[in-house]
């Protein structure tokens, strides 16, 4: 009797909840859940070059160089709304200031990636001011003139980059191995997604969320929506600029590839087909369809066509991306019991 | 010296505001900047060399069934592309930009990397103020054209097909309230712009070889020539292209060749800065 | 006290004349309304003094000092919260994050470290205490409502512009609004500037009426005044 009484208890406070009370709990990310999953993805991954051999160590560094470009662009892009097409541009400052220190004053590269770092943030904060009062398009079209203009730049002023030939670099270790490399690069992607964290995820994390869904309101709570947009344009170029850096370090060759319209289509691609505007989706984009590059590298010539199309066709058909597909089979696992019970009851 | 990089700059100018005219057009009516617009004229250039090239036809066909083809291919795109994204500029942008690179590729795939050029109209070349000769192929991409641009001034300003345009361009909902079917209007809008792209593909191609590339940096000028313009200013794309064609090619004829798409750059910059509405733009309420 | 004023506010959008010449006064610690017919320029109004948009001419006074032009980001921070006539909350936040993004912007939250009780708090008051983890975009209207309010709240205003709050309410979820309104003057010591299309609402809660026509300050006074004014209501009914 007084079991039926509870049910019915129950039963009828979930009616008063409001549409579809049972669904709209979602898995609350906190800072020791977020850590955790971090620290055991890295620690699984750092088994990785027990049994791999170097050419997949390769494809794992270049995947984690995406993971880092891609991640840190989805800042600018999916939670400000800022479509930039100067992402990669900003990677190339890094690896070339780096570069360019090493190989012109003997700078050591580790000293050079930091510098290359805060160089790009730099480049990023002037170009986060640039681009305050233009809306949409036209920031898009800015920051494609400046990656062009770069990219120029970088291939007409041979004596000091080499130009299209590639600057050659010294390495980051004494003596050149990919599993140093591969732990580099995981090192450096840990700092990135640790970076990205505590700003989507912080009080900054709000407001940048806020901004990210309505803007307008956004600022009649109080938020400064042209700092934010500042702030993402700075951090995000400064992480590209590392992420740049330490790739440049890797391959021992810097080229005007690096900075190119190419590379910022690839990482636009992996962050639109693993979900815009969520934290996983670049990285599940970045991983995933860097592994499935080199599948379709077999292929022969015809890899960026089908990559391109792939991207194409998700893009066209699945605008949330991967993580906007599985979403709904993610929130079901995250149903607590006692709704459960109330959906039963 | 001077002479003949003005000469370069006018052509050059007439083709660049011709591929403008198709940037604003679609930008006017749908709000949507095509990423791929470069990679379009560069399919026209394809065609009319595969038409007069390869298959041996008259030239003035060939350059037609090579704009008509791209016109019916810019209607598919808006289709199954661009009509879903309705709204959403960005998302527009992003699938156009994907779009442009899997035509450079497939290019690159069906037609190899290297250069391929229809043949050229006429051959020779005109006797200029008795100080140089000027090739008659680009004295005819000049007069090609500026009759094409002229044709498109007389659609939008004396036709009910132009009226239906700039109505639509100026106020989308008042012009659905007065019946315009906008849906179709898109549709046909888009494939104009793209036909319009053609049109500068097939008279620049017998002159700048197409690579599967090549339409990268015209596909850019284009959109700057239309923000230093202004959008939706017929006008002020000719005189913006005309401005660029020369700026490009006496800033390569005096400073330097390889800096040349720079000085593109540094002038959109710069208007976004001081005059986002453009030379001829409308300015924003 | 006055704490807010407006003097001469004019806007135009193109051709279009949304506010000529309107002047207005907002005393503290009082509800005052704002009527009108439909484009009467009742929310321009709003927008100009949250600082949403710019008057074309005109000065707005916030408890003494201008605040004309000055960004809503900038108003809010000094004392002035407004809702929305439609409900703009932040779709993918639950509850409490979006009451948490006032809390954390308000100079006067003090604790800035741990915004969750706080935030609690606020939802507790307008009633969405259970549904805290819920995600914004999963709330009915009414819920949609008051979450709008409970972040309003939230940024410790001293003056709250509500927008049409009443609408879709039954009449015992009008009256409960309406008693909440009043707590938040008595109790809370804020004062309300509040547009609304509910009449009983209106005449039973505010002290002030003020009227708006065409881009025109009509009239203001008390209820009972403003009710039988013949210019009002030829305003609302027409010839």
């Amino acid at each position: 009797m007084q079991e039926r009484v509870q049910k019915d208890h129950v039963a009828r406070r979930s009616s008063e909840l409001g549409a579809s009370s049972r669904e709209n709990l979602r898995f609350v990310v906190t800072d020791r859940r977020f850590y955790s999953i971090l620290f055991a993805a890295a620690g699984l991954l750092s088994l990785l070059p027990l049994g791999l051999g170097v050419y997949h160590l390769h494809v794992m560094i270049v995947s984690l160089f995406y993971v880092m470009m891609a991640s840190s662009w989805n800042l600018l892009a999916g939670y400000t709304g800022q479509v930039s097409f100067a992402h990669a541009a900003f990677a190339g400052i890094g690896a070339y200031t780096s570069g360019i220190l090493a190989v012109k004053f003997g700078v050591n590269p580790w000293l050079g990636v930091m510098l290359g770092t805060v160089l790009a943030g730099l480049f990023g904060l002037g170009m986060g001011v640039l681009c305050l009062r233009m809306g949409g398009i036209y920031l898009s079209l800015t920051t494609l003139g400046f990656s062009e203009i770069l990219r120029i730049i970088i291939t007409n002023e041979y004596e000091i980059t080499r130009g299209t030939m590639g600057l050659q670099v010294p390495g980051l270790v004494a003596e050149y191995s990919k599993v140093a490399y591969f732990y580099i690069m995981l090192g450096g992607t840990m700092v990135t997604l640790m970076v990205l964290y505590k700003l989507i995820y912080s009080n900054i994390g709000l407001n940048f969320r806020a901004v990210q869904n309505d803007e307008r309101a956004a600022a009649s709570l109080g938020v400064d929506v042209v700092r934010m947009r500042v702030l993402a344009f700075t951090v995000s170029s400064a992480l590209a600029g590392m992420a740049g850096a330490l790739f440049g370090h890797y391959l021992l060759l810097i080229t005007p590839e690096i900075p190119s319209l190419s590379q910022q289509f690839l990482i636009l691609s992996m962050t639109v087909i693993g979900g815009m505007g969520s934290f996983l989706g670049p990285i599940v984009g970045a991983f995933s369809l860097e592994i499935f590059a080199e599948y379709i590298r077999a292929y022969g010539e015809y890899h960026v066509l089908v990559f391109g199309l792939v991207a194409l066709v998700v893009a066209r058909l699945a605008p949330k991306g991967l993580m906007g597909i599985a979403e709904p089979y993610l929130q079901d696992r995250f149903k607590p019991a006692r709704t459960a019970a109330a959906a039963s009851g | 010296m001077f002479a003949m990089a003005a000469m370069n700059g006018l052509v050059i100018g007439a083709i660049y505001a011709l591929a403008a005219l198709g940037v604003s057009l679609v930008v006017g009516i749908m709000n949507v900047i095509n990423f791929a617009h470069g990679e379009l004229y560069i399919l026209a250039g394809y065609f009319s060399y595969l038409f007069a090239g390869v298959l041996g036809l008259n030239f003035v066909l060939a350059m037609i069934l090579a704009v008509a083809l791209v016109f019916l291919l810019g209607v598919l795109i808006e289709y199954l592309l661009i009509r879903p994204t309705y709204g959403n500029d960005m998302y527009s942008l992003i699938l156009t930009f994907i779009l442009s690179i899997v035509l450079q590729n497939a290019y690159l795939l069906i037609f190899g990397p290297y250069p391929n050029k229809p043949p050229n109209w006429v051959g020779g070349s005109t006797e200029f103020f008795g100080s140089f000769f000027y090739g008659n192929q680009r004295l005819a991409a000049l007069i090609a054209g500026s009759a094409v641009i002229a044709l498109v001034f007389l659609i939008v300003k004396k036709t009910w097909f132009g009226r239906i345009i700039r109505a639509t361009s100026q106020d989308r909902e008042m012009a659905e309230l007065n019946g315009v079917n906008t849906t179709r209007l898109n549709m046909l809008s888009f494939g104009l712009g793209c036909a319009l792209a053609a049109a500068a593909g097939v008279i620049l191609s017998p002159i700048f070889p197409v690579t599967p590339t090549a339409g990268v940096p015209v596909a850019l000028t284009a959109f700057v020539v239309v923000v230093l313009g202004g959008m939706g200013s017929l006008w002020g794309c000719v005189i913006g292209g005309l401005i660029l064609g020369l700026v490009e090619n006496l800033g390569a004829a005096f400073i330097s060749t390889g800096y040349k798409h720079v000085f593109n750059f540094v002038i959109l910059i710069l208007v976004l800065l001081t005059r986002p509405a453009g030379l001829f733009g409308r300015r924003e309420a | 006290m006055i704490l807010l004023e407006g003097r001469g506010l004019c806007k135009r959008f193109g051709g279009v004349v949304a506010l000529d010449q309107v002047s207005f006064t907002v005393d503290e610690r009082t509800i005052v309304a704002l009527i009108g017919p439909n484009g009467a320029g009742k929310t321009t109004l709003f927008n100009l003094v949250a600082g949403a948009q710019k008057p074309d001419s005109g000065q707005i006074l916030f408890a003494g000092e201008e605040i004309t032009g000055m960004p809503a980001n900038v108003t809010c921070r000094l004392g002035l919260a407004r809702t929305f006539q439609v409900t703009r909350p932040f779709a993918t936040m639950t509850c409490l994050e979006n009451v948490g993004v006032a809390v954390v912007n308000s100079p006067r939250s003090g604790n800035s470290g741990n915004w969750l009780p706080a935030a609690h708090e606020y939802l507790k008051i307008v009633g969405l205490g259970d549904l805290a983890h819920s995600e914004a975009r999963h709330l009915n209207v009414v819920q949609k409502k008051r979450l709008e309010i409970a972040r309003a709240l939230a940024t410790r205003p001293k003056l709250l512009m509500l927008d049409e709050v009443l609408g879709g309410l039954n009449s015992h979820e009008i009256v409960q609004a309406v008693n909440f309104i009043r707590r938040l003057r008595d109790e809370h010591h804020l004062t309300v500037f509040w547009i609304e299309h509910v009449m009983g609402a209106v005449m039973q809660a505010a002290e002030k009426i003020i009227v708006l026509d065409q881009g025109r300050h009509l009239m203001e006074g008390p209820p009972e005044q403003v009710v039988k004014d013949p210019r009002v209501i030829h305003a609302y009914l027409g010839d």
